[in-house]
Formats: structure tokens, sequence, C-alpha cells
């Protein structure tokens, strides 16, 4: 763990400036969203763009600093084990593929195994929804020029920047999770058969969730798709107040997108799902609630068709919110409901 | 004619958002059920018989939703009072094959009819039939649909066989793609169309 203790200060350290210089933007894009949510006429309004595009420069900034975090995880942290143990540990792995269907690759002492993080574990998938969020609400800004559905964004990207800073920073203490995973494998004096014991606790969980595939696919998509419906939100909610078909359209174009990108992340999350915890995992609560989002997006879609029908307009609308409900519902679903996805 | 097809076509997007309603609030109930009956906690036996009750209560709507579709599909081919009889005739095969041979037999008797119909309907999309209706025009919007729609059938059909690896893996991926480029065609249909220079489809809706 020495090794990685020089990277891991610098990291922390750039990290909190960084975030420090996002709650700056935050805060600045709350007073001119809040001004202007209120107002009839917009105010200052030239701000509104350079806000956001400073607020997408320091969150690809912190992306930058995970990604080269991430990348020195990968060189400085490999699980070797002692040469005594490899053949032995490579006659039980051959013998357990036999009876199972996705088995687990031999070690090879020249190569030996090391993490692949992605990039959107623990507290870095929130800093991942919201990079996304930022920078949808961009591009949703320069297509629309309405300045309460502009101060709505800024207004969002607050709320996301403070939960941040609160909850979920992920420069501060980065990968709780994994490091207390893998500290016990780097401490010293262990015998080799404790750490055979230790190895076989960590090389699993290495390759079938750290290192998988699918974890590169599965979850950003969803985090895309969760931005997108963020900003359909934005839109459903000025559309019950009234009636304006610019917002509406904008909020359809990115309700499409998002319903694209979560169906997608969702359908492949499934093999994965059967390679990693079995046939088991079926009405698991997260995924009973993932596919009550889907449900409730579907729903907003078909109704959408009909939104030149008496009052399909509200429903339409209400059930654009409805899919944020659902879609935070979702999100929080990890930490109240047991199960596979469980962070309790 | 068209009126009537299209008040059709409205009644039927009424049902198949009272399905999924219905399956969103029940996807509620097993949350909730799964939490304060500990199920991750049971032994595997009492695991699997929660699951198998979750899925007999899933069943009918799974079925309403297919059925849905089942009646869904043969409406771009037929007129309306066919349609009638044809969504009669499937509710009265899939009840007595359900009295017969249970809910599953039920089950894969409307899939398999969807899935021949569909595959129907997208040989005529493909080829730019008018003889299939749609609520819309345009072509990629037509082909978007028809995949879109098919890739649902598959998906159902892929729960089914699951415990076959092979089948199961090939079902998976053409359920992807097919939904996945169903998505693109409808949701980006007008972009396309200028970029193939095809007829571009009809504006959504308009005031």
């Amino acid at each position: 763990m020495e090794a990685i203790a020089d990277h891991l200060a610098f990291f922390v350290a750039s990290g909190r400036i960084l975030l420090h210089l996002l709650a700056v933007v935050a805060v600045c894009s709350a007073l001119w969203g809040s001004a202007n949510l209120c107002r009839r006429e917009p105010l200052l309004p030239r701000l509104a763009a350079p806000l956001l595009r400073v607020a997408l420069a320091l969150f690809l900034c912190g992306f930058v600093l995970i990604c080269r975090f991430h990348y020195q995880i990968h060189q400085l942290l490999p699980i070797e084990l002692p040469p005594q143990l490899t053949g032995w540990l490579n006659d039980m792995l051959t013998r357990a593929n036999r009876t199972s269907a996705y088995g687990l690759p031999l070690y090879d002492p020249a190569a030996p195994p090391r993490y692949a993080l992605p990039l959107w574990i623990e507290n870095g998938k929130y800093y991942f929804w919201f990079l996304c969020y930022t920078a949808m609400a961009l591009i949703a800004h320069q297509r629309l020029n309405n300045h309460r559905f502009r101060a709505a964004l800024h207004l969002l990207l607050a709320v996301q920047v403070a939960i941040l800073f609160v909850a979920a920073d992920p420069f501060n203490q980065p990968l709780p999770r994994f490091f207390a995973e893998v500290t016990p494998w780097f401490q010293p004096a262990q015998n080799p058969m404790q750490r055979l014991g230790l190895f076989m606790q960590l090389y699993p969980r290495m390759v079938f969730y750290y290192n998988a595939h699918y974890m590169w696919f599965h979850p950003p998509l969803l985090f895309l798709s969760y931005a997108a419906i963020t900003i359909t939100f934005a839109t459903s909610c000025l559309m019950l107040a009234r009636r304006d078909l610019f917002i509406e359209s904008l909020g359809y174009d990115f309700a499409k997108l998002g319903f694209l990108l979560l169906t997608l992340g969702m359908l492949l999350g499934y093999p994965w799902a059967l390679q990693a915890w079995g046939p088991n995992w079926w009405w698991d609560p997260k995924i009973c609630s993932s596919i009550m989002l889907w449900a409730v997006f579907s729903t907003y879609l078909h109704a959408r068709l009909y939104a030149n029908k008496p009052h399909m307009w509200y429903f339409s609308s209400f059930l654009g919110i409805l899919c944020f409900a659902a879609m935070i519902f979702t999100l929080l679903a990890s930490f109240f409901f047991p199960g596979e996805h469980t962070m309790q | 004619m068209q009126q009537r097809s299209g008040s059709y076509d409205y009644y039927l997007i009424l049902a198949t958002v009272a399905v999924l309603f219905a399956f969103s609030s029940l996807c509620i109930y097993a949350m909730f059920a799964f939490k304060l009956a500990q199920v991750q906690n049971l032994a595997p036996s009492l695991k699997f018989a929660y699951m198998e009750r979750m899925n007999r209560l899933a069943a009918p709507l799974v079925m309403a939703l297919i059925t849905i579709l089942g009646i869904c599909i043969p409406k771009r081919l037929l007129p309306t009072h066919r349609l009638n009889r044809f969504a009669a005739l499937l509710l009265a095969t899939a009840a007595g094959v359900g009295l017969l041979a249970g809910a599953r037999g039920a089950l894969l008797l409307i899939l398999c009819a969807s899935l021949i119909l569909q595959l129907i309907v997208l040989g005529l999309a493909m080829a730019g039939s008018e003889r299939v209706h749609f609520e819309r025009s345009g072509y990629w919007l037509r082909l978007g649909s028809t995949l879109m729609h098919l890739g649902l059938i598959l998906f159902v059909l892929d729960l089914f066989f699951f415990r076959l690896p092979t089948l199961h893996l090939a079902l998976f991926w053409t359920t992807t793609v097919a939904t996945v480029l169903g998505m693109t065609f409808c949701f980006y249909a007008q972009p396309l169309a200028t970029m193939l220079r095809r007829k571009p489809p009809e504006t959504p809706w308009s005031e």
C-alpha cells in the first residue's frame, strides 16, 4: 500500500481544490437560477452559459484525476502470490472450473492479476452521473433560449454539486470499500495459507465485479440515462406550469435518449447477472425497482404519442416527473433494500 | 375506417399503460415483500419458493402485455373487424391451451403467434409495403417500431429459455440488437431519413 500512498495524497489534495472550486460555481448557479426562476425577464442572461462551461471543465478535470488514480492502482497494486503456491492454486482452480458454468482464469505468475477499476464505482458513480448531467445541461441550454428553463438547469446543477460536496465526495477518502477489501492483502507477515485464503476472497470479486467487461457498459449507460431523465424532469415541471411546444419537444428528445440508454444498460446487466450471481437474482429489489422505472418510462413515451388529446399533455408531464421520482427511488433502493446491489 | 383504426390504437396504448402501471405496482410490492421476509437470508429452497410465488403473480401481467402485443401486431395487417375476430380467436385458443397445458403453455402460444406475425410485419416493413398500417408513416419509423416490438417478444422468450445457455445467449443478443436498432430507427427517424434520403416521417403530432 505504500506504493500508492504518494499518489493517494496527491489525488486527495487536488480533488479537494477542484471540489471547492465546483462548490463556488454551484453557489453562483444557485443564485442565478433562483433569481431567474422567479423573474419574468431574464437577469444577467450572459452569465448562464459560462457558468455551465466552467462547471463542465472542472468536472472533466476531476474525471481525468480519477482516471489517473485508477491507472496507478492498476500499475502499483498487483495481487501477487508466493511462487510455491501457484501450482497448487491452479490445480484447485482447474478442478473448480470443471463444475462451474463461468470459471475463474488460472493464475499466471508472469502476469499476476491486476485491478482494472471502473471509473464509476463507489462515490465515483455520482460524480460521473453529475458530469454527464452538466454536459447534457449545456447542450439543452444551447438548444432552448428560455430563462426559466435555464434557471431550472442551474438549480439542479447546484443541488448535484451540493450532494457531492456533502455526502458523496469521491476525492476525500477515495474508494473506501475497495481499500477495505484489499488492505489486508498488503499487510506484512502473513503465512502462505493465509495469503491463499485471502487470494480466494479477492480473486473472484476482482474477476466478476471490478474487472468485469460489463462494468464498463452497464453502469455508465444507466448514469447517462439518469442524466437525460433529469433534463426531462426539468422540462416536465415547466410543462405543468405552461404549455410550451419547444420545451416539450426538448424534453421528449432527452427522454428518447434516456430510454434508449436505460434499455441498453439494463439489457447488458442481464447476462452479467447470470454470470456473477447465477439464476437466483430475479426479483431482487433493485431489479424490481429498475423494471418499475423502465415501465414508468415506457408509459411516459406511450402517453406522449397522444399528448395532443385533452388532458394528455398534463398526464404526460406528470409521467415525466414520475419517471424522475422512480429514478430516485431506484437509486435509494440500494441503500434501504437488501439484495445483490445493496449498499446497506 | 382510418378513424376507427386510430381509436383502436389509442385504446391499445391505454391498455398498455394500465398493464405497465400494474406491473410497476407489483414490482414495488415485491421490493417490500423481499425486505420484510429477509429473502436474502433464507435457505435456497425457500428463496426459490419466493421467486416462484412472484413469478405466478407476474405471469398474468406478462400474459396481458404479450396479448396486447399479440393484438397490436396484426392490427398492422388486418382491418378492424377481422382484427376483433383474430383477437377473440387468439384469446380463446390461449385459454384452451392454458387449461390443458398451464399458463406457461398459453404464454408460449401467444409468444409464438406474435413472433410469427411480427416477422411477417418486419418483412413487409423492410420491403416498404403500404399494406401494413401504422399510426405514423415513414420507412425508418415503421421499421424501428417493428424491431422494438420484436425485441420485447424475444426478450420474454429469452426469459423462458434462460436455462439453455446457447439458446439464451443467441436470443439475448438478437433481442439487444433488435431493441437498440428499433429504438434508434424509431427515435431518430428524421435524421436517418435525411441521411439516407428516404421519405421523411410525419411530425409526431401537431397542435
